[in-house]
């Protein structure tokens, strides 16, 4: 993988399930919550979700729903909290009233923010810093970009400004735990895989897809690569690395506040 | 008793024009009773009263597995995300269910519908905790009977789908509610009920097979004055759980059913119920005429990780130290495997098939001896393992009489539980009670593993290890081969010896159906649900 390339790909791992999808719902925006309505929501979600979803969202025997809102949209996912849905999850409507159901949707908007913080840089400003670092190149914005890492259109909604900051510094300390949506929990993280085959190739990547038979893995170069497990020597993956760099040292302080004050400007074109 | 819903016959010409011998419909007690003996047939839940999920079939084997292909498909008329319903197969038809509670006859050649019957269900289903899904049927002599989602017991003509009988088991406004498939006996039709995270108390039901009349109800929950009730704090008087939420097993020889029970309520705050709390996550032997408890064994005491013991326990005969030995083998939720005594009820053995925390280890007894720390705490919780999903949850392990190996989709994941602060309330419950829950393992911490342990000693075998914990059941065949599935959507067979994995196929979603065999013009067909699909595989 080029130096030059890997360093380009500056956002890869800032992203957020919702900004995974191929098409984030651009009009679902945080809510904007009181420490007292955060509490009640908190509560709500507790009591009615969390046994199957985990107290985090993050799914246990009902599946991963932290991005859920801004994969689906509000409406979706109020509906199906109010009528259930085929496959395990029960409808509510009988049991919570219309407030408490707008509470659950409610949280699940903070869920993906982690850490909140505060922007203190200059959003346009670092708007010149994502376009003079290249990030263009890997990440879209409004339909404008590459597409071998996360679109980040929404991110900004997704996630907190902390969250952009550590994982600019730190790519690889906090990735997301479903790039592809599975029913036990989303068990594949956004992860940096190498594999080699039996007739000696090897190819690393970022994992897209993965079952208990087959691998798919992307490239730095966006190619796609695709395995049955039996032809492969050696499966290795590494938890924690990511195919972007660290960019602890390469921006100052100043042009790190003004990139994080602009993609958590990033929410969405309506 | 209620109004039929609405009844779809379709192909009726299906049933005039062919032989007599090929759509006969009339399954005596008998014939389930003696089920291996037509292995052509699937007429319970898991196979036979032994709930073995094996089939005697052997023109699919290890050979010629390879070349399995798809014969037909079916998709119920009302799109379901997660199929569950385990079919029975009988004299050219099979049974199956829709969700939330449609019965369908098929034809098991073409897969094209004979009839279907929806009963009428409220316009709110209460289900807390659960999914108003459906597990399957029973059938005996000439009825098919379903477990509603609202609670309702429905005995229907097995040739066109009409109500005979329609009996009200229990309030599904207090969260009530039936999944599981029925247990036909003799003259009789067992049934239990879910709903332990409404905190309702659990009980197994028996109804006359021909008139839906009750013969017995065992609660499963003592009351103030009853055996078990010191074992409730408060003196039992709000003892909940202990549901009943799967299918049973039948031992004809003792006239002893064995039927799982589930959690205790509140699941994740047990400051109000000191104690062991009988008869939850037990496993009970119960006198088929009478309905009374002949033994218990409590695998998990005052149980706070919500780790029912609903899954279908599995009885075999095999020779310990010399003797020839009635057992039953119950891979828990709790992590152990056990093998006991299905005559008295004697722990054996038991063994950890996962990795597990909560415990040292099993005393004498089978009693688990509790490791420190392990309890749910306040704030960012405990981390315990097994997960909340354990080592395996309701699906059906397999055990096949040929490798005398104990099939599991096990779980090998861990999660931090957090202890709730809800208490139970009178009156219709408003969501789960207790509260609590947990913040499970992701990504490479958790993975699953189909696992063949020797029946009688739970030592382990062999594994295939999946990518994610598993909710499917696992279906072994006399073609030395196990069928199984992964949540990512493969089906799949392993050599049943060995483990090694001989043909795949990626199905789109995971089969969370018993598989099950059956044989219909001298073809063998593996059977099994993918999402919203019942798919049918043979060879060429």
């Amino acid at each position: 993988m080029g130096t030059i390339r890997v360093w380009i790909a500056v956002l890869a791992c800032i992203i957020s399930s919702s900004s995974v999808s191929a098409s984030p719902h651009q009009d679902t925006k945080a809510a904007e919550l009181s420490p007292e309505e955060f509490q009640k929501a908190k509560q709500t979600f507790e009591t009615a979700c969390s046994t199957c979803h985990g107290l985090d969202g993050g799914g246990a025997m009902g599946p991963n729903i932290q991005a859920i809102p801004f994969r689906l949209g509000v409406d979706q996912v109020t509906n199906v909290i109010q009528n259930g849905m085929p496959g395990g999850m029960p409808a509510f409507s009988s049991q919570l009233s219309a407030q408490q159901i707008q509470q659950i949707v409610d949280y699940l908007l903070t869920l993906t923010r982690k850490d909140e913080g505060k922007v203190t840089g200059d959003a346009a400003a670092g708007k010149q810093v994502y376009d003079a670092s290249g990030c263009a190149n890997c990440h879209t914005i409004s339909g404008e970009g590459g597409d071998t890492g996360p679109e980040l259109t929404t991110v900004g909604q997704s996630r907190g400004p902390n969250y952009l900051r550590n994982t600019i510094l730190y790519p690889g300390t906090d990735l997301p735990q479903t790039r592809v949506f599975l029913e036990s929990g989303g068990q594949l993280q956004f992860l940096f895989v190498r594999v080699q085959t039996k007739d000696g190739r090897t190819v690393e990547g970022t994992r897209v897809a993965e079952d208990s038979f087959h691998i798919v893995l992307e490239d730095a170069q966006g190619k796609f690569h695709s395995f049955r497990k039996e032809q492969l020597r050696e499966l290795e993956k590494e938890p924690g690395k990511s195919t972007m760099p660290s960019m602890k040292g390469k921006l100052s302080d100043t042009q790190l506040n003004d990139l994080v004050a602009y993609l958590a400007s990033l929410k969405g074109t309506p | 008793m209620r109004m039929a819903g609405s009844i779809g016959l379709i192909a009726l010409g299906l049933i005039v024009g062919s032989p007599p011998d090929c759509l006969g419909q009339n399954v005596p007690y008998e014939r389930i009773l003696h089920a291996q003996s037509e292995p052509q047939s699937w007429l319970t839940y898991s196979g036979s009263y032994f709930s073995e999920q094996y089939s005697p079939l052997k023109q699919i084997n290890r050979q010629n597995v390879s070349n399995l292909k798809i014969a037909w498909m079916y998709q119920p008329s009302h799109p379901v995300a997660n199929l569950e319903s385990s079919p029975l197969v009988v004299d050219g038809v099979m049974y199956i269910t829709e969700p939330p509670s449609t019965v369908t006859a098929l034809d098991v050649r073409s897969g094209l519908r004979i009839w279907s019957y929806t009963p009428t269900l409220p316009e709110h289903i209460v289900s807390i905790g659960l999914y108003a899904t459906s597990r399957g049927v029973a059938i005996l002599d000439d009825m098919v009977y379903v477990g509603t989602a609202d609670a309702h017991l429905i005995a229907l003509d097995v040739k066109t789908g009409a109500v005979r009988w329609n009996v009200h088991v229990a309030d599904n406004v207090m969260g009530y509610a039936m999944t599981g498939p029925p247990l036909a006996l003799k003259n009789k039709i067992v049934v239990g009920i879910a709903g332990s995270e409404a905190a309702v108390r659990g009980f197994l039901d028996a109804y006359d097979s021909k008139t839906g009349k009750r013969l017995w109800r065992l609660w499963t929950t003592p009351r103030v004055g009853e055996p078990g009730a010191e074992t409730w704090g408060n003196g039992a008087a709000e003892s909940a759980g202990a549901t009943t939420w799967n299918n049973g097993s039948y031992d004809a020889d003792l006239n002893l059913i064995y039927w799982g029970t589930g959690n205790p309520a509140p699941d994740f705050n047990d400051d109000d119920r000191p104690g062991d709390n009988l008869y939850t996550c037990s496993l009970l032997a119960v006198d088929a005429d009478t309905g009374k408890l002949k033994w218990y064994f409590q695998f998990s005491p005052h149980e706070d990780h919500d780790w029912d013991s609903d899954e279908p326990p599995v009885l075999f005969n095999a020779v310990i130290d010399g003797k020839p030995r009635r057992l039953v083998g119950f891979a828990n939720r709790n992590g152990f495997y056990y093998v006991l005594d299905r005559v008295t009820g004697k722990f054996i053995t038991g063994v950890p098939f996962v990795k597990q925390t909560w415990a040292k280890g099993l005393d004498a007894s089978g009693r688990p001896i509790p490791a420190p720390n392990q309890e749910p705490t306040l704030g960012a919780g405990t981390l315990v393992y097994p997960s909340i999903t354990g080592g395996v949850d309701w699906t059906s392990p397999s055990y096949s009489p040929q490798t005398g190996l104990f099939y599991v989709s096990a779980h090998e994941t861990g999660a931090y539980f957090i202890k709730g602060t809800g208490k139970i309330e009178p009156g219709p419950p408003k969501g789960i009670v207790g509260g609590g829950g947990i913040r499970a393992l992701v990504g490479e911490q958790s993975y699953g593993a189909i696992r063949a342990l020797e029946a009688t000693t739970g030592k382990l075998k062999w594994q295939f290890k999946l990518l994610a914990p598993a909710w499917v059941p696992v279906l072994s065949t006399a073609g030395g081969l196990v069928f199984c599935g992964s949540d990512e959507g493969n089906f799949f067979a392993l050599d049943a010896e060995t483990g090694k994995p001989l043909w795949d196929i990626q199905m789109g979603h995971a089969a969370r159906s018993n598989p099950i065999s059956y044989e219909v013009d001298g073809k063998q067909y593996i059977f099994v649900t993918a999402g919203n699909i019942y798919i049918a595989f043979t060879l060429p």
